[in-house]
C-alpha cells in the first residue's frame, strides 16, 4: 500500500526547483476598493478566532512557563517558593561552575556525533528502501518501529541487553574479546552507548523523513540520468541530493533540538545512568534539572535554561538566515 | 479508506495535476520513441542484480535493528531461572503475562492512558487544523509574527519548565485530575506546522468554489480544508497517540492518586517493586508497547504521507 | 508578508525581518510580565489552616501489590481515620522517584507539598532552612524523647527542638552469599575482616558471569551514605566539628576512596548493579550477580519477599588493617510541612503514629521494625516489644541488632551542596580511575567554598 502510494506521488508533486516554471501560482490575488477593505478585516478577525485556542494554550502553557522560566533565572530561589532579586548573580556564577562546562561539553559531544551520524545513517537507509524489493515495505516498518517505543521501556530493555557479564550485548561484545567492559558503567563509554540507543531509536523517523523527500523526486530524472550513463554516485550527488536539500534542512534543525534538549538528552540519561558514571553522561538539560530538584536551587537552573534557549535560537536563526528559511532555490522570491 | 481523488487533491494545485499526468506517461512514451531503449534493455539484469543486494542488505540489517525488540519479547516469555540464559530459552511461560494482566493493576494503566491519549489527540487534531488553516490561508497583519512566535516553542523541552508549568497547571486547580493530564500537552507547535505546510498547498480554486456557494470562513474550513486533510490528520493523529501514550514525566509529576496511573509509571512503579524479577518487567513493557506498535502498522502507511509533507513541502 | 507559495522551504515564513523584529518585541513585553507572575506563585496557601483533609506522600503505600509495608500504611491512615476528624490521605510514589524524582521537589515549588511526608536525613537541611518543617516538640510527650535511643533523634534537631521523627533505624553491613561460598570452598570463617581480605576473596569468587562484590555505583545521596562507613574507619570527616572548613583531603578519605576504586580496577566488583542498585539485594546477591553486597538490614524481609530460597549471610563492613568497623545508620522519618493545609494536625498525627507512650504507638512500632519490615527499632521501648516478640531470635536480626549497629552513627545530614562534590569524588575514584588524593582535594576546595558562604541550621 506504502509503494502504491509513493510511486503515485512521486508524479504528483514536486520538490522546491523541480518546477520552478510553475512556481508562484499560489500568490493571493489583490483586490481594490472598500469592500476589499471590509473582506480583509472579515478575514483578520476570522483568523484571530481560528488562532485563539491554540493560541491561548501555547501562552499558558509553553509561552508563560518559558518567559517565568527566564524572569526566575534573576532571582535566587529557595525551592520553597521564597524569591529574592539577585540580578545577573546566577549568571555570573557560571564562569566558574567546573561541572557546568562538562555538561556542556556532554552536550556539545552529543551534538556533534549524534546529528550527523544519524543524519548520515537515516539517508543511506532510505536510499536502500526507497524503491521497491521483496517486503520493503516490512523493513521500513521495522526500521522505524524503535520510535514508537517510550524511552522508560528503551530504558528497561537496553539495561537488560547491556548487563555487564550477562546481557546478551555485553556476551556479544565477549566475541570480540570485549567481556568485561562496561558499556554503561564506564565513564568514557557511558555517553557513546547512549548516542548508539539514541540512534536505534531516531533514525527510522528520519528515514521517513528522507523517504518523503526521496519519492518526491521525479523518477524521470533518474530514468534519463541512467540512460546517460551516470553512475549511482554521480546520480546521487547530482539529482538527490541537491533536490534534498529541503529536506535535509530540516532533518538537521529537528536533530540539533532534539539532541539538545530533547528525549535522549533528558529521559534516557535520567532512565538510565542518572547522569553517571562520574559526570559522564550529564547534559546540559540533565544538569538544570539537578540544579532545581537536587539542590532546589530554580534561579540558577533558570539562568542555564535562559542560555540553553538563547543558543538554540542562535543556531536555529543562523541556519533560516544562511538557507534564507530553508529555500534553496534562488528565483523563489 | 480515503479515495483516491482526496488522496491527490490536497497535494497538487491544478497546474501540477496537468503536469503530473504527462509525467505519467513520460516514461512510458521516451522508452518507445527513443532509440535509447535498447541501452535502457542492458541495465535491466544489472538492476535486477542491484535490487537483489540492496534486499539482502536491507533484510540484514532490519533484523539487526529489530532484535532489541525481538529480545523484549523473548524475554517477556521466559521463566524466571532462565532470565539471562544466552539463546532461546528451552520453554516458555506465559506466566509472566499473565501476572502482569492480573495482579499489579495493568488494565486499568492501559485504560488511562488510553483516555488520554485519545483525548488529547482529538483536541489537538481540531486546535491545531484551526490554527493551521488560519496561519496557511487566512491574511492578516502580524501572520509572519504569530507563526514565529508559533513555532520558537519548539525549541523548548519539558524538563527545563516542569516548574513554572506545573505552578501554572497548579493555579488553574487542575492537579491530580484528568484535566490536568490532557490539557497542558494538547498545545505543540510540531503539528501546527506540519499542517500549516499542508494547507499551504490546498488550490485557491477550491476555497473560492465554497465561497461562490456562500460559505464563510468556518465553512470553508469545514467544508474544504477539513475532508481534504484526512491523510495528514490520520498521520498527525498516530504521532500525538504514540507521543502521549509514551509520556512519562508529566504523568509524574501531575498526578497524585493511583486511580490516575498511566502505563509508563506503572512500568515505574513494577520495575522499582519486582526488581529483580526481570521476566515480569520484560512482559509490562511489552505490554505496554503492544498497542503503539499497532497504531503505528495501522497508521503506518498515512504516516509515510504526512512526513513526506514534512520533507518537501515542510 | 508575501505569501508562501509551495516553493518555499520550511521555515520560509520565519525569515522575514519584520516579523523577526515583532516577535522579538513580543517576546519583551511578555518578559515583563514574569516577575509579576512568580511573584504572585510566592505566597502559596496560608500556614497554619485548619484543612479537614491531610496528604501524607510516602513510597510505601498504597502500593500496587498491597506488599507487608504497603499493608502497615494503609492501616495506620484507617487507624487515624477512625477516630480523628481530619482525614489522612494517602500518595504512594515508588521508591526511585520519590527519591530521584521531582514529585516531592516540585509540589514544594510551588507550595503545594504534602502535609506529612517521608524525610531523609539527607534533605533534612534544605527542608529545615526552607522553613517548611514544623516543630514536632510541643507535641511529644518528653518520656518520649527519652525513648528514642541516643543518636537517633541527633540529625532531626535543631536547638533541641524535634523537626522528625524517626521511625526506623537502617544500619548497612555486609551479605555473603552462602552458596556462592561453598562453590569456590570458602566457609563462614573465611568472612573478611580487612579491606585487603575482602578483596582476596572477591577475587576468589569472581567468575565469568559473577562478581565477588558488589558496592552502590549510581551517584547519589545513597552512595555517599554507603561510603562514609570506610571513610569513617580511618577516622575521617568531610567537615570539621565545628563545620567551619573541609576536612575532607585527608589520608582516611583517600584511603577509603582508593579502596573503592581498586574494587573496580581489580575486576571484582561490577560498575553498574542490577534492578535497584546497592539498596536492592535480591535484584544482585538474590540473583547470583554478586557473591557478596553491601547492603542494609531491611534486605532481611526483602529477601525473605523476593527471593525466599538464596541462602545468605552478613559479616560487618571491613576495616583498613588496624582500624574499627563502623556503618551508617539510615532510615527515614516522617516531618509535617510547616507550610501545608493543617500543619497541627499533621504534627498530631505523627506524634500519635510514631510518638506517643500508648500501647498502639509501641505496636505500631513494632509491626514496622519487625514484621512488615526489618530495622532496627529506634526506640528502646519498641525494642523491648520487639525482643519480648522474640523478633530478634532470628540470627541475622540478632547480628545486626547486637554486633552492626552498636558501631553505627546516624547518617549525616549534609546539604546536597556537600553530597555532591563527595559523589563526584567517589564516581571519579570508583568508576573512572582517576587518582584519589588531588580529587579529594578538588572536593575540599568545593566544599570551603559552600562553608564560608552558609548560613542555616548547624551542619553537624
Amino acid at each position: 500500500m506504502s509503494t502504491n502510494l509513493a510511486t503515485r506521488a512521486s508524479g504528483v508533486s514536486n520538490p522546491a526547483g523541480a518546477t520552478a516554471p510553475a512556481g508562484n501560482h499560489s500568490a493571493l490575488p489583490v483586490k481594490a476598493g472598500g469592500m476589499a477593505k471590509r473582506r480583509r478585516r472579515r478575514e483578520a478577525r476570522a483568523a484571530f478566532l481560528f488562532l485563539l485556542p491554540d493560541g491561548i494554550g501555547l501562552t499558558v502553557f509553553v509561552g508563560i512557563p518559558i518567559l517565568l522560566a527566564i524572569g526566575v533565572s534573576l532571582f535566587s530561589v529557595s525551592g520553597f517558593g521564597d524569591y529574592v532579586y539577585v540580578g545577573l548573580k546566577n549568571f555570573q556564577r557560571m564562569g566558574s561552575d567546573t561541572l557546568l562546562w562538562q555538561s556542556v561539553g556532554v552536550t556539545l559531544t552529543m551534538l556533534i556525533v549524534f546529528v550527523p551520524v544519524t543524519f548520515v545513517v537515516a539517508l543511506a537507509l532510505a536510499m536502500l528502501v526507497k524503491d521497491r524489493f521483496p517486503g520493503v515495505g516490512v523493513v521500513r516498518a521495522i526500521f522505524f518501529l524503535p520510535n514508537v517505543l517510550s524511552l522508560v521501556v528503551i530504558g528497561v530493555l537496553w539495561q537488560f541487553m547491556l548487563v555487564d557479564k550477562q546481557g546478551v550485548l555485553t556476551n556479544l561484545g565477549g566475541i570480540f574479546g570485549l567481556q568485561d567492559v562496561s558499556w554503561l558503567g564506564t565513564p568514557s563509554l557511558a555517553l557513546g552507548t547512549l548516542i548508539v540507543i539514541s540512534i536505534w531509536f531516531t533514525m527510522g523517523y528520519q528515514m521517513f523523513l528522507f523517504l518523503g523527500g526521496l519519492t518526491d523526486i521525479p523518477n524521470e530524472y533518474m530514468e534519463a540520468a541512467k540512460i546517460d550513463g551516470a553512475s549511482a554516485w554521480q546520480r546521487f550527488t547530482k539529482i538527490t541530493w541537491p533536490l534534498l536539500a529541503p529536506t535535509s534542512f530540516f532533518v538537521l534543525v529537528v536533530s540539533i533540538v532534539a539532541a539538545v534538549t530533547g528525549v535522549q538528552a533528558f529521559d534516557l540519561v535520567y532512565i538510565l545512568t542518572k547522569g553517571g558514571p562520574a559526570n559522564a553522561t550529564t547534559t546540559v538539560v540533565f544538569y538544570i534539572y539537578q540544579q532545581a530538584f537536587t539542590f532546589g536551587d530554580y534561579g540558577y537552573a533558570a539562568a542555564i535554561t535562559t542560555l540553553l534557549v538563547a543558543f538554540l535560537v542562535i543556531v536555529t536563526g543562523a541556519m533560516l538566515l544562511v538557507t534564507r528559511g530553508g529555500r534553496f532555490n534562488a528565483d523563489a522570491d | 479508506m480515503p479515495t483516491q481523488t482526496e488522496t491527490e487533491v490536497p497535494s497538487m494545485t491544478q497546474a501540477e495535476s496537468a503536469q503530473a499526468q504527462i509525467s505519467h506517461h513520460a516514461p512510458r512514451t521516451l522508452a518507445a520513441s527513443v532509440p535509447r531503449a535498447r541501452r535502457r534493455a542492458r541495465f535491466a539484469s544489472s538492476e535486477r542484480r542491484s535490487t537483489i543486494i540492496r534486499a539482502v542488505i536491507a533484510w540484514i540489517l532490519a533484523l539487526i535493528t529489530m532484535f532489541p525488540i525481538i529480545w523484549l519479547i523473548i524475554g517477556a516469555l521466559r521463566p524466571a531461572d532462565q532470565t539471562f540464559s544466552p539463546g532461546l530459552s528451552s520453554s516458555f511461560t506465559f506466566d509472566n503475562l499473565s501476572q502482569v494482566l492480573t495482579q499489579v493493576p495493568f488494565p486499568l494503566y492501559l485504560m488511562n492512558s488510553a483516555i488520554v491519549s485519545i483525548a488529547v489527540t482529538l483536541a489537538a487534531l481540531l486546535f491545531h487544523s484551526m490554527a493551521a488553516y488560519a496561519l496557511a490561508r487566512l491574511r492578516f497583519t502580524g501572520r509572519g509574527t504569530v507563526f514565529l512566535l508559533m513555532i520558537s516553542t519548539m525549541l523548548v523541552s519539558l524538563p527545563v519548565i516542569l516548574v513554572p508549568l506545573f505552578m501554572i497547571v497548579k493555579q488553574l486547580g487542575l492537579v491530580d485530575t484528568y484535566a490536568g493530564l490532557i490539557v497542558p500537552v494538547i498545545f505543540n507547535a510540531f503539528g501546527i506546522f506540519l499542517l500549516r505546510q499542508y494547507y499551504l498547498n490546498i488550490p485557491k480554486e477550491l476555497e473560492e468554489a465554497a465561497e461562490l456557494d456562500g460559505c464563510g470562513y468556518g465553512g470553508i474550513y469545514l467544508h474544504v480544508i477539513l475532508p481534504l486533510s484526512k491523510p495528514i490528520l490520520a498521520s498527525l493523529a498516530v504521532l500525538f497517540f504514540l507521543a502521549n501514550w509514551n509520556s512519562f514525566l508529566w504523568p509524574l509529576t501531575i498526578t497524585q492518586s493511583p486511580n490516575l496511573d498511566v502505563i509508563q509509571l506503572g512500568i515505574s512503579t513494577l520495575q522499582g517493586q519486582y526488581s529483580s524479577a526481570w521476566g515480569l518487567i520484560m512482559a509490562g513493557s511489552l505490554v505496554a508497547a503492544v498497542p503503539t506498535i499497532i497504531v503505528f502498522l495501522l497508521g503506518q502507511r498515512w504516516l509515510v504521507d504526512s512526513l513526506k509533507t514534512t520533507g518537501s513541502k515542510g | 508578508m508575501k505569501s508562501p507559495s509551495s516553493q518555499d522551504g520550511p521555515f520560509s515564513a520565519l525569515v522575514s525581518r519584520r516579523s523577526l523584529l515583532q516577535g522579538t518585541a513580543g517576546i519583551f513585553a511578555l518578559g515583563a510580565l514574569a516577575p509579576l507572575l512568580s511573584a504572585c506563585s510566592t505566597g502559596g496557601p496560608a500556614g497554619g489552616g485548619t484543612a479537614k483533609e491531610i496528604t501524607f506522600w510516602n513510597f510505601y503505600g498504597p502500593a500496587p501489590d498491597n506488599n507487608p509495608q504497603s499493608q502497615w500504611f494503609v492501616k495506620l491512615a484507617d487507624d487515624w481515620n477512625a477516630t480523628n476528624e481530619v482525614k489522612i490521605k494517602l500518595r504512594y510514589i515508588a521508591q526511585n522517584d520519590y527519591v530521584n524524582g521531582n514529585t516531592l521537589q516540585t509540589a514544594f515549588a510551588s507550595g503545594s507539598g504534602p502535609d506529612v511526608f517521608l524525610l531523609s536525613p539527607g534533605d533534612f537541611l534544605r527542608y529545615y532552612n526552607g522553613g517548611v518543617l514544623q516543630e514536632l516538640t510541643p507535641k511529644l510527650d518528653p518520656a518520649v524523647v527519652s525513648d528514642f535511643l541516643p543518636g537517633t533523634l541527633d540529625t532531626r534537631k535543631v536547638d533541641d527542638k524535634v523537626f522528625a521523627l524517626p521511625m526506623e533505624s537502617e544500619p548497612l553491613a555486609m551479605f555473603y552469599s552462602k552458596s556462592a561460598f561453598a562453590e569456590v570452598g570458602l566457609t563462614d570463617a573465611d568472612v573478611p575482616k580487612t579491606w585487603d581480605d575482602l578483596l582476596t576473596v572477591a577475587k576468589k569468587l569472581t567468575t565469568p558471569s559473577r562478581f565477588g562484590v558488589g558496592f552502590e555505583t549510581t551517584p547519589g545521596y545513597y552512595q555517599n551514605f554507603t561510603w562514609y562507613p570506610f571513610m569513617w574507619e580511618g577516622d575521617g570527616q568531610p567537615v570539621s566539628a565545628d563545620a567551619k572548613s573541609s576536612t575532607f583531603n585527608s589520608k582516611a578519605v583517600t584511603d577509603a576512596l582508593t579502596f573503592w576504586g581498586d574494587s573496580i580496577s581489580t575486576g571484582v566488583a561490577p560498575k553498574k548493579l542490577l534492578g535497584n542498585g546497592g539498596p536492592d539485594l535480591p535484584a544482585n546477591l538474590g540473583a547470583g550477580y554478586v557473591a557478596m553486597q553491601q547492603s542494609g538490614v531491611w534486605n532481611i524481609a526483602a529477601m525473605k519477599q523476593m527471593a525466599p530460597n538464596v541462602d545468605y549471610g552478613i559479616f560487618e563492613i571491613p576495616t583498613p588493617s588496624g582500624g574499627t568497623s563502623a556503618t551508617t545508620l539510615g532510615g527515614w522519618s516522617f516531618c509535617a510541612n510547616a507550610k501545608g493545609g493543617n500543619p497541627s494536625a499533621a504534627a498530631d498525627f505523627i506524634a500519635w503514629a510514631l510518638g506517643s507512650m500508648s500501647a498502639d504507638s509501641i505496636e505500631r512500632g513494632r509491626t514496622w521494625n519487625t514484621v512488615a519490615k526489618t530495622n532496627i527499632p529506634v526506640r528502646s521501648s519498641v525494642q523491648d516489644a520487639a525482643n519480648a516478640k522474640g523478633a530478634f531470635s532470628d540470627p541475622n536480626m540478632a547480628f545486626f541488632l547486637n554486633v552492626v549497629a552498636p558501631n553505627g552513627r546516624g547518617e549525616p545530614r549534609y546539604p546536597p551542596e556537600i553530597i555532591k562534590p563527595i559523589e563526584d569524588a567517589i564516581q571519579a575514584v570508583q568508576l573512572g580511575g582517576k587518582d584519589a588524593a588531588s580529587q579529594a582535594a578538588a572536593a575540599s576546595d568545593t566544599i570551603n567554598a559552600y562553608l564560608s558562604s552558609y548560613s542555616g541550621a548547624p551542619i553537624v
